[in-house]
């Protein structure tokens, strides 16, 4: 007594239909929107002449600063955290005791889950000219007047750094986990110094990690709203902030639409671009590791 | 010196590295006597990343207890910002609401997202490509094109559609921070399963069990640390959740993040320390639960990782 068959897809169908109308139905609007305009004072968005006009506007010099701004922030934000990250997740993985490593992920998870807006707003306290971290700064003569990094660039980069740094730290400390000592040693009683050992053996096998990390940084990061709103003021405009003064204060939703299926695109091209650059690096280095591998079985 | 005795404390074995036994069963001391320059200079620099990760929290909880009228200006020591998750009915109400949503809006996506996560592990076809792909494009939507997009949206079921149930600020915010969350859980899910063989789902049905007892009986308790991470991680995502939160809100039920970003611009006072303080704590009491639960299914601390930074 077989009761109706169900397609195999069937459990998904709830989540599939959830995400398609809160997620497909309003995210294709906007996408019909940006080829809109801006009808009179009071209107939001017009369809009834579609054109390609507001990508030409979101692209128009004083909206392209911030776009290039963005770009810049999210480029130098990700390397700072490569850099910053690769050393301490090497060192969680394979320096600290293994007895520690659970205790030491829990720590780069507090800050990973700690409110985003508040923890940014920590920040906003440390670098403030009137705070502590100013005040230490001039006793101590390191510098003359109060700090004057907060609502810069500056401030953004340090923002989006630190509220990143974690989604660095994990994937990067999950690679270098699974190459394990087995391999190191191996390397080392082939007789290969710990330079050679780090740069032939470990990392290359947690290349993958690392695109992870680059990814999982790169890709928020570019569309962060919150570190640009509460460290950038006026000179650290973001895409994210754009997109939704447009909506707020200025009503065009046409040309807020238009933003945000540009900074979509500009994400999802860069991130692939990032994923493409990673893999084509990475071609010689198989091949090589190939041959040597052959050679040794 | 000589360090020849077994109880050598591990300090006298770092001053002493050629003294003791180069490599003993004992790990830590094998280790320490093997210390380099570079080994010093990692640990040093993690030391030194793990302070910068802490700091703006550490400042939150300092001044937490600031009990002067501005968070940023530092008066004095106390425990009035405090006082103000009783006594201010606009703070009481904010964390309620984001309470309220949170735990809705967790059971919402932790069902739906583990329905699916089931059906990719378990059912994997064509559509799977087509469905990964759309959680994918969820995930990396930036939360800020998510909340312009629903905003219309919602107005629009609401007024001119006529469900008046998208008018309601639950409804709207559970909407709004569910998406992601429902992505997440399924990701989990999916992740559990996949590592799981389905022999003993196979056996089940061999002994003539029925799907639905097969689902229940089997996979579901199979699925269940998963399912209890992704439920827990979905609570916390939501309490986090800012942007969309903003758009979507209706004023009368405003969560906590967006009362705190809306007192950006007016100035924030020292109680929106003192209640992150306590949000952070509850936090961390839903996080640690998670790991427990991951631990005690059998998760390594990597695994455990892999999962709570989303999949």
């Amino acid at each position: 007594m077989r009761s109706l068959r169900l397609p195999s897809f069937a459990l998904a169908i709830p989540a599939w239909a959830w995400l398609v109308t809160f997620f497909v139905v309003p995210v294709g609007a906007v996408l019909y929107f940006s080829f809109g305009y801006k009808p009179g004072i009071f209107g939001t968005h017009a369809t009834d002449v579609l054109s390609f006009d507001r990508y030409a506007e979101a692209l128009s010099p004083t909206f392209f600063e911030v776009f290039m701004n963005t770009l810049w922030v999210g480029i130098a934000g990700t390397l700072l955290c490569l850099a910053i990250g690769l050393p301490v997740a090497y060192w969680m993985a394979v320096k600290a005791p293994a007895n520690r490593r659970g205790l030491l992920i829990a720590l780069v998870m507090v800050p990973y889950w700690t409110n985003f807006l508040v923890r940014t707003i920590g920040w906003q306290i440390i670098l403030a000219p009137e705070g502590w971290m100013s005040q230490l700064l001039q006793t101590v003569g390191i510098t003359e007047g109060p700090l004057e990094i907060l609502y810069t660039r500056t401030a953004v980069l340090i923002g989006v750094v630190y509220n990143y740094l974690p989604l660095m730290i994990l994937p990067l400390y999950v690679a270098f986990d699974r190459v394990g000592p087995a391999l190191r040693e191996a390397s080392k009683d082939l007789g290969a110094n710990r330079v050679s050992t780090f740069l032939r053996v470990t990392f290359p096998l947690a290349r993958p990690g690392i695109i992870v990390g680059l990814l999982l940084v790169y890709i928020p990061l570019m569309g962060d709203y919150i570190t640009a709103t509460v460290l950038g003021g006026a000179q650290g405009n973001m895409v994210g902030q754009l997109v939704a003064s447009q909506f707020q204060a200025a009503q065009n939703w046409a040309l807020g639409s238009a933003m945000a299926v540009l900074l979509i695109l500009v994400i999802m091209v860069s991130a692939a671009a990032i994923g493409l650059q990673l893999w084509l690096v990475s071609l010689p280095f198989r091949a090589r590791n190939r041959v040597v591998l052959e050679a040794s079985a | 010196m000589t360090t020849t005795a077994p109880e050598t404390t591990t300090d006298a074995a770092s001053r002493a590295p050629e003294a003791s036994a180069p490599r003993t069963t004992d790990a830590p001391l094998a280790r320490r006597a093997r210390r380099s320059p570079v080994d010093i200079g990692l640990t040093v620099w993690s030391v030194l990343v793990f302070l910068f990760l802490f700091a703006p929290i550490i400042v939150i909880l300092v001044y937490s207890f600031n009990n002067g009228r501005l968070l940023i200006a530092w008066n004095e020591f106390g425990f009035e910002p405090y006082r103000a998750l009783w006594e201010k009915p606009a703070v009481r109400d904010a964390v309620a609401v984001s309470l309220r949503t949170g735990a809705i809006a967790a059971v919402l996506a932790t069902l739906l997202g583990t329905l699916a996560g089931i059906a990719l592990a378990r059912k994997p076809g064509k559509w799977a490509l087509w469905f990964i792909g759309l959680l994918l494009l969820v995930s990396v939507t930036p939360e800020i094109v998510d909340a312009v997009a629903l905003l219309p949206w919602l107005v629009f079921l609401g007024q001119d559609a006529g469900l008046s149930i998208f008018n309601d600020g639950t409804v709207r915010l559970v909407v709004g921070h569910s998406l992601f969350s429902t992505a997440v859980v399924t990701y989990i899910v999916r992740a559990r399963l996949v590592g799981l063989d389905a022999q003993l789902e196979e056996a089940s049905a061999d002994l003539y069990a029925r799907p639905l007892t097969t689902f229940r009986r089997v996979t579901l308790p199979l699925a269940m640390p998963a399912v209890l991470a992704g439920l827990l991680l979905s609570f916390t995502l939501s309490l986090d959740n800012t942007v969309v939160a903003a758009f979507v809100q209706v004023s009368g039920s405003t969560p906590w993040p967006v009362y705190v970003l809306s007192a950006l611009r007016g100035g924030l006072r020292p109680e929106i320390a003192a209640v992150s303080t306590v949000m952070l704590l509850l936090t961390l009491a839903a996080l640690a639960l998670v790991a427990v639960v991951l631990k005690r299914a059998g998760d390594s601390a990597t695994q455990i990782a892999r999962t709570m930074s989303g999949g």
